[in-house]
């Protein structure tokens, strides 16, 4: 074990959808399961252990990561934001709406990833190509709709 | 996932990081984590402790000199390359990076931890190689920098020794490169890459056919001559699942010409 | 990203129904919100986490297994080894005749590991990263054998064995014959041999992975398993025996599920594990599998071979009749096995008329991942052999592929059409289906496209696919693997209930996971009871306390259009009839034919003014019932159980209907290669339809669009590589590359409507008939390579190197000889 004086626990404050949480955790968990496990915010999803599906995608600091390639740890002092707050009350957001609509979703697993790829997207280019927008999905695993009601939903939401 | 236990430290310079490093024999650098996290997941590597190197402003920011080199920060990530109008001085890196993984993985993976890694697949190490890119190492004795030759070693393996960290890589100002893959899908993981650069001679480094990048200096951009260079190296690259070794030796040829190919529409 | 869509004319006045509208899904309101509840966001307090301790061996015994070191573990609650589950449990009952009826499996490895991630320990911890931990101090000693990987040479001399029970590496052997073959061949002007076809391993890969809370009730002995388990009937009838225990003993609970394809029918061992340890622990346990132990040791797709083909073919093309050598790869156990040795004679002929027909099936243990069903289960395989026969005669003879398909199509006429083995094709168009394909991606224009492509430096290559989504099994046809067998036939249920304030409540037997039976359910029931889908509650996922099971109830083989929503029909229509006799009875004795349901309640036809709304029915029925007639007999709760009709096949002629209802897909791929590399792109793909009426249009497409990027990826880049030694070289999804959003390539879509003749609905089972897009993958690149040294494509995985290695040196093709019969 570690021969330094470098702790292997942790306290740390994180922002989540708004909501201020201060925790005590090892170094070794993960973001996802930081979320959750210790906060309970089931709606980010673990769907792979080497990082390429996305369903645990969620912003942080107004970026988009994958929450399982993030200590908690890390996200120490962070305003994190997941799937749990894109609504407004009971409000759905545009893409939320559209993405029903446009049955973007049925098994629903990797639906809160992708429209958390997709909020990010509209808000850095609110009127993304067609070429853009399968770009900025390029990292969202779904493996029952074939993305293209995807692709029309995040269209749809954008127009 | 679930990884083992491990310290972790998140130094606020330089001095302070490479301190913790030389302390410490089984301590790591973690940089975007995009890929020693996933190997510390796997249990295939656990290292004690992590040195996360977010908080170093040493190792950010691109920088554009007036000869047109370039200085980018190790943990400057891919985002922030295909972002920058100083890279755009060479829009290869931008094109590139933008071709690596997703737009998550591009948001954290960093230019130096891909270096660092030398994973045979990466985009970056031929490019870089192409490029004539060299590699600032600090370590508690001071700084050294190395051209690629020197830099990567094997996979996984690179000039970086313990204690030591990447704080810089040094790009030569020019404008004429090519990056040509096979990959696994649509902007996948490569199966073979060529990575080309025509600034004064023809300097050519392809990847994923041998443990490090392997460079070559083609005698002319003509593509009988590209191909004849590239089977004069005699390579014999490594056979797995997603392509034999003849498979590799033939794409290194048709890559290694596609490259030159682009540099010179550049 | 635009799709074009060619939609048959609208014959009829579209009439005033939830029935074929694209009512937005129920279920999503919670799922867009994170709202789901997926079976590991299921907690209890204290729990314990489950890790197992996997095989790095193919094939070793286990000499000594010590679990000290990890019980000693400060954060460990307890363990569980094979040795207390033979103890504990019998072996799982063995779907198959011997040999493989003789193999013992159990929930853990005992004695033995027969392949590489098969759990052999479980360690339960505090944490999830304490009982990793833990479980790395668990000492295993192993005695190495030698690994079987290929089936060719599983039953060579001298190979190890994997089931010494079995004696030896067969797991199962039956000759299917029917028709006349000798007649055939004698009447065939060419016989096409095909040395080797292979059908390759992947699965459907859903993106969450198996898992499970299991609860043990000490005082009455009861399990309850929330888990994404997507068959709980089998799992069931697997886990009760074997666990010594009553089925009610065992509750199934689960909401949402993150797909299924069939991939989530076999976690029985893994369950049984589960309630073990619940049980010893006196605790909550949890298990969450990851996506490497997904990749290592669950639910494969059967792999299989065709050996020694023969196909007897006149000279304009017509189909006579074939024989072939099907040597299927079960893996290391038989899950659900050997029924894909059957499951595949729902559609023998395929979509064409050959009449003599000899399959000499054979099942074999290899010392891979155990194989299970997944989409498209057993048929997609065989039917990509009958579309391979079909492109290969068509290569051989000059022929063109369409004009084959057409030649030999069963015709729409010919409906329903008995195929030699007994069953029947219910309804439908297959030369109309491809006319509309092949019109989509302009087919007529191809000879242009394929010069611009050469003038691009790439060949075009077109091919076409069919698929047949048998729905609605007969488990009759279990009895021709084994005629013990008490099986046959097939049910669903569902219970629609009228609340006390009128709520419309309904509950289904099935198990969904993204099949959007919440909103097609409440569509069917809408109809009927003549009320808004706002009004009506069905229930999300399944418990199997609420009685609205039956044996065979889950989602599995393209049937809940037929069996679900049948039920759902009967169950209304009964509610239907038992509110109209309540009316009548308060509205004085008024007869039920003089009323109607109508705005949320009953009136009289003549006198609207009369109306009775569901709430006061509920009420009446429910809570303010004195003076009720006695013989009134309405509960205003009712269950029905659907039964397709069904007799029990005729297992010495292997003869019999197995399947109610044939939805057919025909899919159509234009594809570039770059002969450099062999690297190639999907330029142009068309996929074509017909599952009968459609209750929910969207929904049928979001069907068809995913199957087909699933057959896409299974195509091109998804497939189960293992070594010779039985590693796999494709864990993960790192290696096992699914297509994401830049590989789709643009889809255009079509449908016809030929209702079913034998549901209550019109409606067909469907949802697995993408495989067609494997086909017309392999049939694409065929075409392309057909002036570029005529390689034979040989297998169904297709990636960029088999492509180049097949252009490079074109004997590396399927070796194909054509004689003069
Ligand atoms: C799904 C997925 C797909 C990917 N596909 C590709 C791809 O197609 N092409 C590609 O090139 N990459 C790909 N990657 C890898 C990705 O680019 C990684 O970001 C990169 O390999 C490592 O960079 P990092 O900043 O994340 O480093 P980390 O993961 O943090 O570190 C990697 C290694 O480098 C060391 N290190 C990092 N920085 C320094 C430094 N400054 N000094 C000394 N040592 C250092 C670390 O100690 C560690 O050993 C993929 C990753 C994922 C998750
Ligand atoms: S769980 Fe994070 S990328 Fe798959
Ligand atoms: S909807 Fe099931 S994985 Fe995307």
């Amino acid at each position: 074990m570690a021969t330094s004086a470098v702790p292997t626990e942790r306290a740390i404050s994180v922002t989540v959808n708004g909501t201020t949480y201060d925790r005590e955790v090892e170094a070794r968990k993960l973001l996802i399961h930081f979320l959750r496990d210790d906060l309970d915010l089931t709606g980010s999803h673990i769907g792979c252990d080497t990082g390429n599906c996305g369903a645990c995608s969620v912003i942080v600091d107004g970026t988009l990561v994958k929450s399982c390639m993030l200590l908690a740890v890390q996200a120490d002092g962070a305003r994190v934001e997941t799937v749990e707050g894109l609504a407004a009350g009971d409000e759905l957001s545009k893409l939320q709406q559209a993405f029903t609509a446009h049955h973007a979703l049925q098994c629903g697993y990797c639906t809160p990833g992708m429209l958390m790829s997709a909020t990010a997207l509209l808000r850095a280019n609110p009127s993304p190509s067609d070429d853009e927008i399968r770009k900025a999905l390029q990292g969202n695993i779904c493996r029952c709709t074939g993305y293209w009601n995807i692709f029309e939903a995040v269209k749809a939401a954008a127009e | 996932m679930l990884l083992r236990e491990v310290a972790y430290a998140k130094p606020e310079s330089l001095a302070e990081a490479l301190e913790i490093l030389a302390a410490d024999d089984g301590a790591r650098a973690l940089a975007g984590g995009q890929t020693l996290i996933n190997v510390m997941k796997a249990r295939a590597g656990s290292p004690d402790t992590l040195v996360d190197l977010s908080g170093l402003d040493d190792l950010k920011g691109i920088e554009l000199g007036a000869d047109g080199t370039l200085e980018l920060g190790a943990m400057t990530t891919y985002s922030e390359i295909i972002a920058s109008s100083e890279a755009r001085a060479r829009p290869i890196l931008g094109e590139v990076c933008a071709q690596i993984a997703d737009v998550q993985v591009r948001n954290r993976g960093t230019i130096g931890g891909n270096a660092c890694t030398n994973d045979p697949t990466n985009h970056l190490p031929p490019l870089l190689a192409a490029l004539g890119a060299r590699f600032t190492i600090a370590g508690r004795g001071g700084e050294q920098t190395v051209p690629a030759e020197e830099f990567f070693l094997g996979v996984y393996l690179t000039a970086v020794g313990t204690g030591e960290l990447l704080t810089k890589i040094t790009i030569p100002a020019g404008r004429n490169d090519g990056f040509a893959a096979v990959t696994l899908g649509v902007d996948g993981t490569c199966v073979v890459s060529a990575a080309a650069s025509l600034n004064g001679s023809a300097r050519l480094a392809l990847g994923c056919v041998d443990a490090v990048p392997v460079v070559l200096s083609p005698s002319s951009t003509d593509p009988d001559a590209v191909r004849q260079a590239v089977r004069d190296t005699a390579l014999d690259p490594p056979s797995d699942v997603h392509a034999s070794s003849d498979y590799r030796r033939h794409l290194a040829e048709v890559l290694a010409v596609r490259a030159i190919e682009q540099a010179q529409r550049s | 990203m635009t799709s074009t869509t060619i939609a048959p004319e609208k014959t009829e006045q579209q009439q005033e129904e939830w029935k074929g509208q694209n009512v937005p899904r129920k279920e999503d309101w919670r799922l867009v919100q994170g709202q789901g509840v997926f079976v590991d966001d299921v907690k209890r307090h204290g729990m314990g986490y489950i890790h197992f301790v996997r095989s790095p061996y193919a094939h070793a015994h286990i000499t000594s297994i010590d679990v000290s070191k990890a019980e000693e573990h400060p954060a460990v609650y307890g363990t569980l080894t094979g040795e207390e589950v033979a103890a504990l449990t019998d072996p799982f009952f063995q779907i198959s005749s011997v040999p493989g009826a003789n193999v013992k499996d159990y929930a853990l490895a005992v004695g033995k590991v027969r392949f590489v991630g098969e759990p052999i320990v479980a360690v339960v911890a505090e944490t999830r990263e304490a009982a990793r931990d833990a479980s790395e101090l668990v000492e295993i000693e192993y005695e190495p054998l030698d690994a079987i990987t290929d089936a060719r040479h599983a039953r060579d001399e001298g190979v190890p064995t994997i089931h010494e029970d079995a004696g030896g590496n067969l797991m199962w052997e039956g000759v299917y014959e029917w028709g006349d073959l000798d007649a055939a061949f004698a009447e065939a002007d060419k016989v096409v041999k095909i040395d080797e076809l292979h059908f390759h391993r992947f699965n459907s890969t859903p993106l969450e992975c198996d898992g499970a809370l299991v609860e043990y009730n000490r005082g009455v002995g009861q399990w309850t398993i929330h888990t994404n388990n997507q068959f709980p009937g089998f799992a069931a009838i697997m886990m009760g025996p074997a666990m010594r225990v009553g089925l009610d003993k065992l509750r199934f609970v689960t909401q949402d599920i993150g797909g299924g394809f069939g991939n989530k029918i076999t976690s029985h061992p893994q369950l049984v594990a589960c309630c073990l340890l619940a049980r010893k622990l006196n605790r909550p346990v949890q298990w969450t599998e990851w996506r490497t132990d997904f990749h290592l040791s669950m639910s494969h797709g059967n792999e299989r071979w065709f050996l020694e083909t023969e196909v007897a073919v006149k000279n304009d093309g017509t189909l006579l009749g074939f024989r072939t050598k099907a040597l299927d790869d079960a893996g290391a156990y038989l899950r659900y096995e050997p029924l894909g040795g059957v499951i595949w004679a729902q559609v023998t002929p395929g979509m064409y008329k050959w009449q003599h027909v000899r399959v000499d099936f054979t099942q074999v243990a290899t010392n891979k991942a155990p194989v299970s069903p997944n989409r498209g289960y057993s048929r997609m395989q065989h039917l990509w052999f009958t579309e391979r026969m079909i492109d290969i005669v068509a290569h051989e003879l000059g022929l063109d592929p369409v004009e084959v398909r057409k030649r030999n199509f069963i015709k729409a006429e010919d409906m329903p059409y008995t195929t030699p083995n007994g069953c029947v094709y219910d309804s439908g168009d297959y030369a109309k289906m491809l006319d509309i394909a092949l019109e989509l991606v302009e087919y007529e224009r191809l000879a242009g496209r394929r010069a611009e492509a050469a003038a691009a430096g790439k060949l075009l290559g077109v091919g076409i696919g069919s698929t047949l989504d048998s729905g609605t099994n007969n488990f009759g046809q279990s009895r021709l693997i084994n005629p013990e067998l008490q099986f046959s036939g097939n049910n669903e249920v569902a219970t629609v209930k009228l609340d006390i304030f009128g709520e419309i409540v309904v509950t289904l037997g099935t198990t969904p996971q993204g099949q959007s039976h919440e909103t097609t359910a409440s569509q069917v029931v809408a109809d009927i009871l003549k009320c808004s889908i706002e009004d009506v509650h069905v229930r999300s996922g399944h418990d199997s306390y609420w009685n609205s099971h039956a044996g065979f109830s889950g989602t599995y083989a393209s049937q809940f259009a037929v069996t679900g929503l049948g039920a759902v029909k009967g169950a209304t229509e009964m509610l239907r009839d038992e509110i109209l006799k309540l009316a009548g009875v308060v509205f004085g004795g008024v007869p039920a034919e003089a009323l109607e349901l109508a705005g949320g309640g009953v009136r009289m036809k003549e006198n609207h003014e009369a109306f009775l709304p569901f709430m006061a029915c509920g009420a009446i029925i429910n809570a303010n019932n004195a003076g009720l007639p006695e013989d009134l007999d309405v509960t205003l709760n009712c269950r029905y159980v659907y039964r397709p009709p069904f007799e029990v096949p005729d297992v010495e002629r292997k003869y019999g209907n197995l399947t109610l209802t044939y939805a057919a897909q025909i899919h159509v791929a234009v594809i570039e290669i770059d002969p450099e590399t062999g690297s190639y792109d999907i330029v142009d793909y068309a996929a074509v339809d017909d599952c009968g009426k459609r209750i929910n249009p969207q929904i049928v497409e979001g069907q068809v669009m995913g199957a087909t990027a699933q057959a896409l990826g299974a195509a091109v880049h998804e497939s189960f590589v293992y070594d010779e030694d039985g590693n796999l070289l494709t864990p993960n999804f790192y290696d096992y590359h699914v297509p994401h959003a830049l590989d789709m390539p643009p889809l255009k879509t079509g449908y016809i409507e030929s209702p079913s003749p034998f549901t209550s609905l019109g409606t067909k089972g469907m949802g697995e008939g993408g495989g067609a897009g494997i086909h017309a993958v392999c049939a694409a690149v065929q075409d392309a390579l057909r002036e570029h040294g005529g390689a034979i494509v040989w297998d169904s995985s297709n990636p960029y190197h088999r492509v180049w290695e097949m252009l490079n040196d074109p004997s590396k093709g399927a070796h194909v000889q054509v004689s003069e019969a």
